[in-house]
């Protein structure tokens, strides 16, 4: 009997089965019931009706390091129908997609209103099979069709042993249905009554005494929040007093333009659904302009038709946040597949040489606190600040205590601006003054004593155009020194977990980190001693921190969801030292096994370059250390 | 703490001189002499003095061609970014703060070929900003070469694809939506300098055609060319009916004139917003509790 462990998987047909309602469901329950979950890879098409749709949960007492491999526990098919043309086997897309996966023991439960599905393979390997017809019983006996999920719901409850009296999902449906009314609540109850009913009767039709796995409920008394990288890097953005957000629909930083029209009203902000990627960070940049903390969403595509913003911003020393959920490209590439093929984009975009600050959160705690420095660094620095997240990171939710947002001290730097009464104190005020640390004051248009002219053509103090070689040099050398100033100030190291002396060290950036860590787990298990070495600040490449941790390391292995290995090339080109590379691209998450197995096949092959691209996880093999 | 939304007015009074200060000095300005460009810069201080806007409350956006560097030869806040971004970056910012007067600048081309999607839309979106189109048919700061409204009143019998008809500034504004629409000419400040006034007065998107001639490459549109055709828009117009505008400019067309004044106003109800939240004690302690009330 595994307890409070598992990896559940819904499957089912994209916008009819609800397989997103269901794992919302299922995550806030568990979340509030005092377990963690973990729901970083979804499966979506970019088709709308009718593609196979899946979302794995992990869920755990304890945090989960990673969302481990593609291994499942319990599958939960929602389709009951979704391949007509296999009339022999009407529901097997999910099953025949993900019943591979499953662990011997494992449980299938699956939507058997079209039939029952021939599953001896599956039970050959000792797995538990669970037909329901949640479908027949919502419209045949509830005379609603959508409570169908919660038959399914309440079936996988019975299964689980969890909340037998019903009280977790009686709460959440009271919560999310009463404006509905008492009739509504009381159906869906009904439905996942009915769920429970048909597993019951199945334990006792097959003289089951359980099905393996079982979640219980603990209480903590630490109030935790179910969320994602999108949601928690815009609060971020609220809380670092962002107010005004321009995007242009793109999956998947779409969720973050949704999220910024709802709320920043209320924090007296606006958002503005732009017409095109251009409108959006020119908005942006004018806002800013006027004195506003503001924020761009977008992925890849968008990102490109931004470029040309981004010299703008940095030579007009506008502070604009611009957050990239990177996407598999290039062009329109794979729209709902992540990858973390736009560092080059973020650090090298652009003609002539750009200031600019490039973070990388690794989880949704740090979409929240590093967006917070995301901006104070722009106000600082004036100049455009890249965040790049990924799709898993930004759709994947993730409990997370409260206290992550409620206890993060916030402070909003803007002591780079001045005030009317700094000007009256100074005279002639130089929007561009060549300062000691590059940072020049920046005024507010609309402060009375002052004017500001500032000019995407070189300029000189004043913000006049110049194209004296004199005021070029002192120009471009006053940005760049922004940068040293930066690196000098605020960049900070490497996270190091582990001791890198005389040992491999993998290394990452961003939404990879942690499967990075269960991996150094795993080789660790396996008598491989690795080093972890992750960077959220990428650029300006924080050379002077990172090279002394770096060169300690028997060997650098990067580990990388692109396929050129783009973080490797610039620590290289940055420390001079040789970096290895374990890449992936295909598509799928980065799972654990990958790594491990990219690891230790360069440790015994001495091989440069693993490319990882199959569907199977890379084959593990018996390490002999090193 | 300094309010941006409302500059205390200062005591120094509101001259045509105010305007030179914080500016490139005459002598240095860079446009051709005799250039269009100098009408419009004259008409702009006019109406800017007349209207006792200060500097300190303008936003001057200027786009990338000879006339957006109107926008240093004028006292007042200015940037400029992209070849036709100036609208995207002046709806952001009165977006931002709605106390500023905020100026757009540009030239034909930067407006109506590389621009053309940031025009159509902020039409339709209405901020109260005022575009100044510097329209000279050619693209001058590059040399020369043709500008979408090349060609006016040219009689060329056949087009082709790489040289079309010139491009129709009043039409697209009005189908596009905008609640304002004028002409001007650079070679009448005085009476450039009334449209402008009241452009920016209007409460909403205030699209301003000035026929402004490059001396140096159009030959053909002159100051004494636009002379003969431009016509004032007739007192018995009225600019609030779209139809007569339509009419209005299908008349002149017929006759081979050019209307000047405001074909079209007609202000739309909106929404008002104040300045967004900038300083550090406006922003402070933002209570983001709520919104993790909704994740639990
Ligand atoms: C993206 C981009 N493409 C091209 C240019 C080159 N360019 C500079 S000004 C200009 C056209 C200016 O013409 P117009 O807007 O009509 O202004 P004018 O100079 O006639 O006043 C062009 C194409 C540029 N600066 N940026
Ligand atoms: S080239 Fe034409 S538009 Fe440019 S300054 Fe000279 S006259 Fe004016």
């Amino acid at each position: 009997m595994t307890v409070n462990r598992l990896k559940i998987l819904v499957g089912g047909v994209q916008l009819r089965d609800g397989v997103v309602t269901v794992t919302d469901i299922l995550g806030r329950i568990f979340t509030r019931a005092g377990l963690h979950v973990l729901a970083m890879e979804r499966g979506y098409a970019s088709t709308i009706y009718g593609a196979h749709q899946f979302d794995p949960l992990v869920v755990s007492e304890e945090p989960p390091v990673s969302w481990g491999d593609p291994r499942l526990d319990i599958l939960v098919a929602l389709d009951y129908d979704s391949n007509p043309d296999a009339r022999e086997q009407p529901n097997r897309d999910t099953i025949l997609r993900h019943g591979r996966y499953l662990v011997d023991g494992g449980v299938l439960l699956y939507d058997s209103s079209t039939g029952e599905v021939p599953v001896e393979p599956l039970e050959r390997r000792g797995i538990k099979v669970f037909p329901v017809p949640a479908r027949t019983i919502a419209r045949d006996e509830l005379k609603l069709d959508v409570v169908k999920n919660m038959v399914a719901v309440g079936a996988l409850f019975r299964v689980l042993e969890f909340d037998q009296d019903g009280t977790w999902l009686r709460q959440l449906v009271e919560e999310r249905f009463a404006r509905k009314g008492a009739q509504v609540v009381d159906l869906n109850l009904r439905a996942a009554r009915r769920g429970r009913e048909v597993v019951e009767s199945i334990l006792a039709a097959r003289g089951w005494p359980g099905s393996g796995y079982r979640l219980q409920p603990r209480p903590s008394a630490e109030p935790r929040v179910l969320i994602s990288g999108n949601e928690a890097l815009s609060l971020g953005a609220i809380a670092a007093g962002c107010r005004f957000y321009a995007g242009y629909p793109i999956t998947p930083a779409s969720a973050i333009l949704e999220f910024m029209e709802e709320h920043l009203p209320r924090f007296g902000g606006r958002a503005l659904q732009g017409q095109n990627e251009r409108e959006s960070i020119r908005a942006a940049i004018g806002a800013a302009l006027a004195g506003v903390r503001s924020m761009v969403g977008t992925s890849g595509p968008g990102l490109s038709l931004k470029v040309e913003e981004f010299g703008v911003a940095g030579m007009t020393e506008v502070p604009v946040v611009i957050v990239d959920t990177q996407r598999a490209g290039p062009s329109t590439g794979m729209p709902t597949k992540s990858e973390q093929g736009d560092l080059y984009l973020s650090i090298f975009g652009g003609h002539g040489e750009i200031p600019r600050i490039v973070l990388a959160p690794a989880t949704q705690e740090e979409c929240y606190t590093l967006m917070i420095e995301a901006h104070n660094l722009a106000d600082k620095y004036q100049c455009p600040v890249f965040f790049l997240t990924d799709l898993n990171l930004s759709e994947g939710r993730k409990t997370v205590p409260e206290a992550v947002f409620t206890q993060h001290p916030v402070t909003i730097d803007r002591s780079t601006l001045v005030r009317e009464a700094d000007l009256r104190r100074d005279g002639a005020y130089r929007r561009f003054a060549l300062t000691p640390t590059g940072i020049s004051p920046r005024l507010v248009p609309g402060t009375v004593g002052g004017v500001l002219k500032a000019s995407g053509s070189e300029h000189d103090e004043r913000g006049f155009v110049s194209t004296d070689p004199a005021v070029r040099k002192a120009m471009m050398e006053k940005r760049a020194r922004k940068m040293e100033t930066f690196l000098r100030e605020d960049a900070r190291p490497p996270r190091v977990v582990g001791s890198v002396d005389g040992r491999p060290a993998l290394v990452g950036w961003g939404s990879t980190l942690p499967v990075l860590l269960e991996a150094q787990q795993r080789l660790r298990q396996r008598g491989v001693e690795v080093a972890v070495v992750h960077f959220s600040y990428l650029w300006p490449f924080p050379a002077a921190l990172a090279k002394p941790v770096l060169e300690r390391a028997s060997v650098l292995i990067a580990v990388e969801q692109n396929f050129t290995g783009q973080f490797a090339d610039v620590i290289q080109a940055c420390c001079l030292l040789p970096v290895r590379r374990v890449v992936k691209y295909n598509g799928l998450p980065l799972y654990p096994a990958d790594v491990v197995g990219g690891v230790e096949h360069i440790l015994h092959t001495g091989e440069s370059h693993v490319r990882i691209g199959t569907e199977a996880p890379a084959p593990v093999k018996v390490s002999e250390g090193g | 703490m300094t309010d941006a939304t409302t500059p205390s007015r200062v005591s120094q009074k509101i001259s045509a001189k105010v305007w030179e200060e914080n500016a490139v000095p005459r002598h240095r300005i860079q446009w051709c002499p005799g250039c269009g460009d100098f009408g419009v810069l004259a008409g702009l201080k006019m109406a800017l003095t007349k209207l006792e806007v200060t500097p300190y409350e303008v936003l001057l956006i200027g786009g990338i061609g000879c006339s957006g560097q109107i926008r240093n030869y004028l006292n007042g806040n200015g940037f400029h970014g992209t070849h036709g971004g100036a609208l995207a970056y002046a709806l952001g910012a009165k977006m931002a703060n709605p106390g500023l007067t905020v100026i757009a600048l540009a030239g034909d081309g930067d407006t109506f070929a590389i621009g053309v999607e940031n025009f159509v839309h902020v039409c339709r979106r209405d901020p109260a900003v005022v575009l100044i189109i510097m329209d000279n048919g050619v693209y001058g700061l590059t040399k020369g070469q043709h500008s979408p409204t090349h060609g006016r009143g040219m009689d060329i019998r056949e087009w082709s694809e790489e040289a079309p008809p010139p491009f129709a500034p009043l039409r697209l504004a009005l189908t596009a939506g905008a609640t304002f629409v004028a002409q001007s000419f650079s070679g009448d400040p005085r009476h450039a300098a009334e449209i402008y006034a009241q452009a920016l007065q209007h409460p909403g998107f205030a699209v301003v055609n000035d026929f402004s001639p490059c001396v140096t490459y159009n030959k053909f549109n002159t100051y004494d060319w636009y002379r003969e055709r431009v016509e004032d828009v007739p007192a018995s117009h009225d600019p609030s009916d779209f139809q007569a505008a339509w009419e209005l400019l299908n008349d002149f067309d017929r006759r081979g004139r050019l209307p000047l004044g405001v074909v079209y106003r007609h202000p739309r109800p909106k929404k008002a917003h104040g300045r967004l939240p900038i300083w550090p004690e406006e922003l402070q302690g933002a209570d983001i509790r709520p919104l993790l009330q909704m994740m639990r």
